[in-house]
């Protein structure tokens, strides 16, 4: 009796997201600092890397770079830079990159020469796995800045892609994703169907119907957490269109 | 170094450490349009899907079939050519054989059968829409599927849809008002039959060559998806494209979402037919945009209330209100309308230009008035100065005459005070005669402000009757002797007239043209005076 492929997927909110994290962060604006830093915290928890992999092309040493880093964080989570952010650019990737590059030209080197040693960063940042993800990127002729954004998008559908996986995994159903990751992109042919069927012991109507219903959470996520770094009133579609401009 | 793969799909490289494996692009054209699922492909063994169907190109439009293939399905219509298409669909226009008639076919996104529960809601959904029958509501006639292919036949409208208008710019404020109670009544009978329509925009609003109003779309969003069901993520759901007309509640994703929502979107159509623009953030009220009826804002911004129970509860509700105002162009004294216990706590507060406020009689007029009445009395009082004079003449030179002279005595009135007036006096004479003798120009402008101030207040004001005799009086009366000067200069070159008759007749004259004149100045002034600043005018309902 093949599992009933309706129950495949479940359909509970996922576990951080909050739509348009940006837009609190924005309209916060300094007033309700607490509410504001930490949803830029959760906004930043999530894309530090491409961050990371900046700094890195711009300062060869690891370590330094990784104290850089760190010290960046805790400047944007402690300072209100979050007052100054101008609503209507309305990204946060730009943002974000815009007060990386004012710190590292403004106030790196206050920070360095306070030596500031033993603050504990505001965020858990595994900048360690950053290194070894940086060290096994390929070659790019690319700009730092079109890099940034290039990293921010794969980033980006890292995490959907990982939210997406923990929620079958919770459900039990941990290789529909390999099945059907395929469906998500169309790129699957009907041989990878009929070998899904048999993996999963599906009949092929329940297959389709599991393949839809990824295919349906998959965007739903995916669309949230774009809308997370967006501000309230920007055109999702249209965010998706430059961000497929970000990978050339 | 990482390998490069390349997509199978899309022919893009990437490397192998993109996300699980997939090619990332494929995966963020994936995440466009969210109302129509991008189905799955066919499976060996299961029925194979119409290859000469259009596929849904990744993240684009959909591809409307062409006529030929439209065509054999339909054998009962004739397919004249497609008229529209968009993300729900492509419509074309056709003739219905038997009947004779044009029709609109709208063909849904073959994909969207992929979801096994889609045809029972359809079916369901269509059934609902077909109770609509209402003037200003597109009327579906049939609907099912054929092919895979799911159509719905529908009434055809000849015409443009709102967003056309407003594009073109062609849309003045008294179109805006003829329209919205249109859509009001439309809504109001969907409301009844317990249909909410959800995607109220100016694309989906008509308007026909006759220029009545036609929503059409009526409960498509909801048979497309966008069912508090599928809603797991608060909002995202509902955040594609630029749902600019979306209720709060509704972009929020909650499930209480009524028929209220259809009246929000309505106000956010009203305010862009009025203004050109969309209420985004903090936005000005209409009546501070463009020239348009300050009451508007009242009903305007009750529509756009962020809380549902704040609105206007019934779209009739909103339709009264649209009527009492346009009915009602330029009152004199207008009928305050008595905010009912339902509504807002708060309004956004008023420009200052426009406070509201009881209605007053205009004060330039007034003042006009009173200052011809100064210069009528300083007239009065130079005349008798003057027969003062001559009394005092007459009696410095006595003469022979007997009671003529007597009788002038008796009725000149003698200064009481002392032939030296004090220096008070004088300059007191001095002011009155100042001020009389600016009667006439201060009267005129005070008159011609007082109307031109009637005219703007919308109401507030009123008194015209007053400030257009102050206007108009004194530049009548120099009117009138301008006329007895022509026609006595006229009279006096005609040989045939006794001189001693050049009065009387000239007299005579002036009487009859200047009554003719003045009476025709006066009605068009007044006819001026009256027509508001902006016209109201309603089309025959």
């Amino acid at each position: 009796m093949p599992p009933d492929a309706n129950e495949a997927l479940p359909n509970g909110p996922p576990r951080q997201f909050a739509t348009t994290q940006w837009s609190i962060v924005l309209a916060a604006g300094g007033r309700e600092k607490k509410l504001a830093g930490d949803a830029l915290a959760r906004l930043c928890e999530s894309y530090w890397y491409p961050l990371y992999a900046y700094v890195r092309q711009r300062i060869p040493h690891v370590h330094e770079a990784q104290d850089l880093t760190q010290a960046f964080f805790v400047y944007l989570l402690d300072k209100q830079t979050i007052a100054h952010a101008d609503p209507n650019r309305g990204r946060f990737r730009a943002f974000l990159l815009t007060a990386l590059k004012n710190f590292l030209a403004n106030e790196w080197d206050k920070a360095r020469a306070a030596k500031r040693g033993g603050e504990r960063s505001p965020l858990s940042l595994d900048l360690y796995s950053g290194e070894s993800k940086f060290q096994i990127e390929p070659s790019h002729d690319l700009t730092p800045e079109r890099l940034y954004e290039r990293r921010w998008v794969l980033t980006l559908l890292d995490q959907v892609l990982e939210t997406l996986r923990g929620e079958l995994i919770q459900a039990g159903k941990e290789d529909y994703f390999e099945s059907f990751k395929g469906a998500i992109t169309q790129e699957a042919t009907a041989e990878d169907y009929d070998k899904a069927a048999q993996a999963l012991g599906l009949s092929p109507a329940a297959t389709k119907q599991a393949a839809y219903r990824l295919r349906k959470r998959y965007r739903e996520l995916f669309r949230a957490e774009v809308a997370r770094t967006l501000s309230a009133d920007e055109n999702l579609d249209l965010e998706i269109s430059r961000l497929l401009e970000c990978l050339g | 170094m990482a390998p490069i793969l390349r997509c199978p799909k899309c022919g893009a490289e990437h490397p192998d450490d993109a996300p699980a494996g997939l090619c990332p692009k494929c995966l963020l054209k994936a995440g466009f349009h969210s109302e129509v699922d991008l189905g799955a492909p066919t499976m060996s063994g299961s029925a194979k899907a119409d290859p000469a169907l259009p596929r849904h190109k990744a993240g684009s439009q959909f591809d409307p079939p062409p006529v030929e293939r439209l065509a054999p399905l339909f054998p009962h219509l004739e397919i004249l050519g497609l008229i529209g298409k968009g993300g729900m669909g492509a419509v074309y226009k056709a003739r219905q054989r038997g009947l004779d008639r044009m029709v609109a076919i709208k063909i849904l996104p073959p994909e969207i059968g992929n979801d096994p529960s889609f045809a029972e809601r359809f079916t369901r959904e269509a059934r609902a829409l077909a109770r609509l029958t209402h003037n200003n509501i597109v009327s579906i006639y049939d609907f099912g599927q054929v092919n895979g292919l799911f159509f719905i036949v529908m009434e055809y409208v000849d015409g443009v849809n709102l967003r056309q208008t407003i594009l073109t710019g062609a849309l003045a404020p008294p179109a805006a008002l003829a329209i919205i109670p249109q859509l009001c009544e439309a809504l109001q009978f969907a409301h009844d039959e317990g249909i909410v329509h959800r995607d109220i925009k100016p694309e989906n609003i008509l308007l026909d060559k006759k220029g009545r109003v036609k929503i059409a779309d009526f409960g498509l969003s909801k048979i497309l998806g966008q069912e508090a069901a599928d809603l797991s993520l608060t909002g995202s759901h509902q955040v594609m494209g630029t749902p600019r007309y979306m209720a709060p509640e509704q972009m929020q994703g909650s499930r209480h979402v009524d028929h209220r929502a259809d009246i929000y979107s309505l106000g956010v159509v009203f305010y862009e037919l009025l203004t050109g623009e969309l209420p985004l953030g903090k936005f000005a009220p209409p009546s501070r945009k463009v020239h348009v009826d300050v009451r508007l804002d009242e009903v305007v911004l009750r529509t756009l209330e962020q809380q549902p129970e704040h609105r206007y509860q019934h779209a009739s509700e909103v339709k009264l209100a649209v009527d009492g105002i346009a009915s009602q162009p330029h009152p004199n004294a207008p009928i305050r309308r008595p905010l009912d216990s339902s509504a807002p706590a708060h309004l956004p507060p008023r420009g200052p230009a426009t406070p509201s406020g009881p209605t007053r009689f205009s004060r330039k007029a007034i003042v006009g008035a009173f200052w011809s009445l100064f210069f009528f009395i300083s007239f009065y009082g130079m005349f008798v100065v003057r027969a003062v004079e001559r009394q005092e003449a007459i009696q410095a030179y006595p003469q022979e005459g007997g009671t003529v002279n007597q009788e002038a005595r008796e009725v000149a009135l003698p200064p009481a005070q002392d032939p030296e007036a004090p220096r008070w006096l004088i300059a007191l004479s001095f002011i009155m005669l100042a001020l009389g003798g600016s009667g006439p120009i201060g009267t005129t402008v005070l008159g011609a402000m007082a109307v031109s101030n009637i005219r703007h207040s919308q109401g507030r004001i009123y008194g015209m009757p007053l400030a257009l005799a102050d206007a108009l009086f004194f530049p009548l009366i120099v009117l009138d002797g301008l006329i007895y000067a022509f026609w006595y200069l006229l009279l006096s070159s005609l040989y045939f007239i006794e001189p001693n008759r050049y009065v009387p007749l000239s007299l005579a004259m002036t009487i009859l043209t200047a009554l003719i004149l003045n009476s025709i100045i006066v009605i068009k002034a007044w006819k001026a005076a009256r027509t508001p600043s902006q016209v109201i005018e309603l089309p025959a309902a």
